[in-house]
């Protein structure tokens, strides 16, 4: 029997609907506002709004999966976890915003918040489909939104540059990714993944197998860029360095983490055929291409980076390397691939956020991007010192702090497959990463303040340090409880196709 | 060996045109004169849209992009500085690395498309309507349908915010 729209239980889609709605409403009271009013009332809405879309999502955990219109849109755990990180990560870039926006730089406020929620929209929409129409759609919104995020200080070259190699190599890799998509939907007729994973399993033994990995290779090349691996990193530092700080945490965090979950579901819903094939050729092929893209963008990210002078710039290249990191799970095939991939991810996001928000505070303080603005910090702001070593220490992967035990159940899967020259590489390069982080910890305790006076921080900058921060230490104390937690959910759903919205029968 | 039917001379005629338009459009130094070439491009694609049953495709193709895609940049260009020519960027080794990479890349899909064995029948495109698309579109893919309608309201904002002269 088909199903028609009002068949569907809708109430599954909330949180969309919710950022969708918020979107539309802060548009449209902007409209209202006075052009010189204080638009700062706008983010605490995006802010609510976030965490109303926060509670559905959590309140969904343990539910059965859920599919709307043959897969256009999915609810299972996959999706839900990282819905969860986006949506957190974008609650607490919004926090720091309020802070950033009340500067002269940014003249279209209202846009700003919107946009940032309709980047959110994007993001959740990547998360949350397995039909390729929909992934690509909501890619585009999320790159779209951010392209404009990017050049929103139009007044500055710098963000102006930004924005310009951002729409650009952007634009260059969606098309990539669409035309890999073309290919999948020419050998299987669908665009449903599932479906399509069927049919191509069916064409690889037809002798149509090179299609098949020219449609893979073409993706892979476009989520290179998406997920700011090397060598598809070019962008990168220039649009970190030209975005304003929020916007910069926005793509670090946010943006990745959504390419993520594209490039896993795209991955393993779309080509698990091949890890099952006899033919062990294609699996050979798909790892070598994904640790190297690893390896690379470790290698790259973490030497670079010895030699940059500019906060961003220097986290730009961090952040290609810890892309590195966070392909290994995926390219290992490891037996801890989702959990120990999310646990990474969750924990990048609150080092990074916390990282992000201490650069944009000294940096305003400072009035210089340059690293030297963090000299004598531990003087003039004790505690915010302490909060950019705790994050510092995470991103180094020192223990006990929650980049560690990320870095290290990673190394498991990466040993526990035999692939020792990965894991090699990753601890190599995770010693040559101490020299630039402990570069920034100098300059903080070791060199006198530059600036007289106390480092002001404002409350919700403040709040969301401590929110980072507490989140780095509690993970990085109880790695095995979180990683119980994560071991609960039900991955599998993620990779098998429900019929007409009810479970499929085991 | 090929056949010289009707279909064919009209594929040929086509795809030099479509080709010719590309190939032109890169090397013109006017502006001008490539927004034309394009839309020769893009009319040649219509064309071959048409051989392939696909009515609807082409005059969606001749609407949109020969139609409001080439006017716009035409409008563009006549509202900014129309006489600007391209000045060479005096790379060759640039252009040279560039070629080699799309080169490169043509030469394997020509390789994968002649190595792969299409059989299978050649599928009755007469039967696939319009109505039948606009039931897809709006049964089956209404949720990306709705968030393109998303989509396009952000593009439209992005480009009046960063384009959007102020006063001060």
């Amino acid at each position: 029997m088909e199903k028609y729209l009002l068949d569907y239980n809708w109430t599954v889609m909330a949180p969309e609907l919710i950022i969708a709605g918020a979107a539309a409403l802060l548009s449209i009271i902007d409209l209202l506002m006075k052009e010189k009013q204080d638009k700062r009332v706008l983010a605490s809405l995006g802010f609510v709004a976030v965490l109303g879309a926060l509670y559905f999502t959590v309140s969904r955990f343990g539910q059965q999966p859920y599919e709307i219109l043959g897969d256009t849109y999915r609810i299972d755990d996959f999706g839900l976890v990282f819905k969860t990180l986006l949506l957190t990560g974008t609650a607490l870039v919004l926090a720091v915003s309020l802070q950033e926006a009340k500067r002269k730089e940014i003249t279209a406020q209202g846009e700003y918040y919107y946009l940032l929620l309709t980047a959110l929209l994007g993001g959740m929409i990547l998360t949350s489909s397995a039909d390729l129409i929909t992934l690509f759609v909501g890619l585009e919104l999320l790159s779209i939104s951010s392209y404009i995020l990017a050049g929103i200080r139009k007044r500055r070259t710098d963000s102006n540059e930004a924005a310009w190699k951002y729409v650009v190599l952007g634009g260059v890799s969606s098309a990539f990714i669409l035309y890999g998509m073309s290919f999948v939907y020419g050998l299987a007729g669908t665009t449903n993944l599932y479906t399509a994973q069927e049919r191509m399993a069916e064409a690889m033994g037809n002798g149509m197998e090179s299609f098949v990995y020219l449609s893979l290779f073409l993706m892979l090349f476009g989520f290179g860029f998406k997920v700011a691996s090397a060598p598809f990193h070019m962008w990168v530092p220039d649009v970190y360095q030209g975005a304003p700080t929020p916007v910069t945490t926005f793509l670090a965090v946010v943006s990745k983490t959504a390419a993520f979950a594209l490039m896993i579901r795209v991955i393993l819903g779309g080509y698990l055929f091949l890890f099952n094939s006899r033919t062990a050729e294609g699996l050979e092929l798909l790892t070598t291409a994904l640790l190297v893209l690893a390896g690379l963008s470790m290698v790259i990210g973490n030497t670079v980076a010895l030699r940059q002078f500019n906060n961003k710039r220097l986290m730009a290249y961090s952040s290609i390397a810890h892309a590195g990191y966070t392909l290994v799970p995926l390219a290992t095939l490891g037996p801890m691939l989702f959990e120990s991939t999310v646990y990474y991810l969750t924990a990048y996001l609150l080092m990074t956020l916390g990282a992000f928000t201490v650069i944009g505070i000294v940096e305003r303080n400072a009035g210089t991007g340059d690293i030297s603005a963090f000299a004598g910090l531990s003087r003039r702001s004790p505690l915010t010192a302490a909060a950019m070593t705790i994050f510092l220490i995470s991103l180094s992967g020192i223990p006990v702090t929650a980049g560690f035990f990320g870095k290290f159940y990673i190394l498991i899967n990466a040993v526990a497959t035999q692939h020792f020259w990965i894991a090699a590489i990753m601890l190599a390069t995770t010693v040559v990463s101490y020299f630039y982080y402990f570069g920034i910890v100098r300059m903080m305790y070791f060199r006198p303040p530059v600036l007289e006076g106390k480092v002001k921080v404002p409350p919700a900058s403040a709040l969301v340090i401590a929110v980072a921060m507490i989140g780095t230490v509690v993970l990085g104390i109880t790695p095995q409880w979180a990683l119980e937690q994560l071991g609960e959910v039900n991955w599998a759903a993620a990779l098998s196709p429900l019929n007409g919205g009810a479970p499929p029968a085991q | 060996m090929i056949s010289m039917n009707g279909e064919f001379i009209a594929f040929f005629l086509l795809s030099v045109m479509a080709i010719a338009g590309a190939v032109f459009m890169i090397n013109f130094t006017r502006v001008v004169h490539m927004i034309l070439a394009l839309a020769f491009t893009f009319l040649g694609i219509a064309g071959i849209f048409v051989t392939l049953n696909a009515e609807f495709l082409a005059v969606v193709q001749v609407l949109i992009y020969t139609g409001a895609v080439s006017i716009l940049m035409l409008f563009g260009i006549m509202l900014t500085r129309h006489r600007d020519e391209t000045r060479d960027g005096g790379r060759p080794w640039h252009a040279f690395l560039c070629f080699l990479g799309v080169g490169g890349f043509f030469a394997l899909l020509m390789r994968i498309i002649y190595g792969s064995p299409f059989n299978g029948e050649t599928a009755k495109t007469e039967t696939f309507s319009v109505s039948g698309l606009g039931e897809s579109v709006f049964k089956q893919y209404v949720i990306p349908f709705e968030v393109t309608s998303i989509l396009l309201l952000v593009a439209l904002v992005g480009a009046i915010i960063l384009a959007k002269k102020e006063r001060s």
